[in-house]
């Protein structure tokens, strides 16, 4: 009987390694996600943010934050479909005024190695940028 | 069969799996990270371009510098190319950089890193 229990710590520290290493695994591709998902939306709202306060007019300002938010999301690899963005200005764009552009996320946080992400819960991150618009902004 | 020594020689065995295990999971934290700031100062650069370029070369020399002290010692072998482009009244730059992550972990093997930003600016009528 002695001898059937030899080698047996090292299958139960193999199995106990695997059951830490998987959810280890998927935290740390969780958390990857998370911070790409942040980085991606406050570059996204800061994009935005810039290319809007430069723009000469509203309706310039407001094709400026949709193509501004599209170009980072791509650029970032995220979805920019996803993305909630909102975004306000000083009321008739006057120069020395402020845009406040908000853009949010949902990280998806149930994957699967070789599968990719599935429907399920997600963790928003939201990034806000304050642009002031620019002062000396010649007008046509 | 005696299983005297066995219980050093499977704590041993366990340590070292262990260390491994957790070396490479500080490896792995390192190659996400720094893909991240590999992306986040190709943003950096491409946006420092488009405000303070005066010209293509110039835009492109300001892009390289910024997108080379943003990624830090971590990334080797770094090459930033950089696109300027104006089209009508609108002004891009566009940032592309690629390079090499230094890790240090139990799997030392040099990971690619790429990374691609494009801003864009009115450009104001003159």
């Amino acid at each position: 009987m002695r001898s059937r229990d030899s080698g047996q710590a090292v299958i139960e520290t193999l199995l106990v390694s695997l059951i830490l290493l998987v959810p280890l695994m998927w935290m740390l591709g969780v958390l990857s996600d998370l911070h790409r998902g942040a980085l991606g939306t406050t570059a996204a709202a800061r994009e935005a943010g810039s290319d809007a306060a430069s723009s000469s007019g509203l309706a310039n300002a407001s094709v400026a934050v949709e193509r501004a938010v599209r170009q980072a999301f791509v650029d970032d690899g995220l979805d920019p479909r996803r993305a909630v963005v909102s975004w306000v200005a000083t009321p008739g764009f006057e120069r020395g005024g402020t845009v406040k552009v908000s853009v949010t996320y949902p990280v998806t946080i149930v994957q699967f190695p070789f599968l990719g992400r599935v429907a399920g819960p997600s963790i928003g991150v939201k990034a806000i940028d304050l642009a002031r618009i620019d002062p000396y902004r010649s007008r046509p | 069969m005696t299983q005297r020594g066995s219980a050093p020689l499977e704590t041993v065995l366990s340590i070292v799996f262990l260390m491994l295990l957790v070396l490479g999971t500080i490896e792995v934290s390192l190659a996400l990270y720094g893909r991240n700031v590999v992306a986040e100062a190709a943003h950096e650069g491409a946006r420092a371009a488009l405000e303070l370029g005066r010209g293509s070369d110039s835009a492109a020399e300001i892009a390289r510098s910024t997108v080379r002290r943003s990624s830090g010692a971590l990334v080797r072998d770094l090459k930033v190319e950089v696109l300027p482009q104006t089209v009508g009244s609108m002004s891009y730059v566009q940032v592309r950089v690629a390079g090499w992550l230094r890790l240090a972990g139990p799997v030392p093997v040099p990971v690619p890193v790429t990374a691609t930003a494009t801003v864009s600016k009115e450009v104001a009528p003159r």
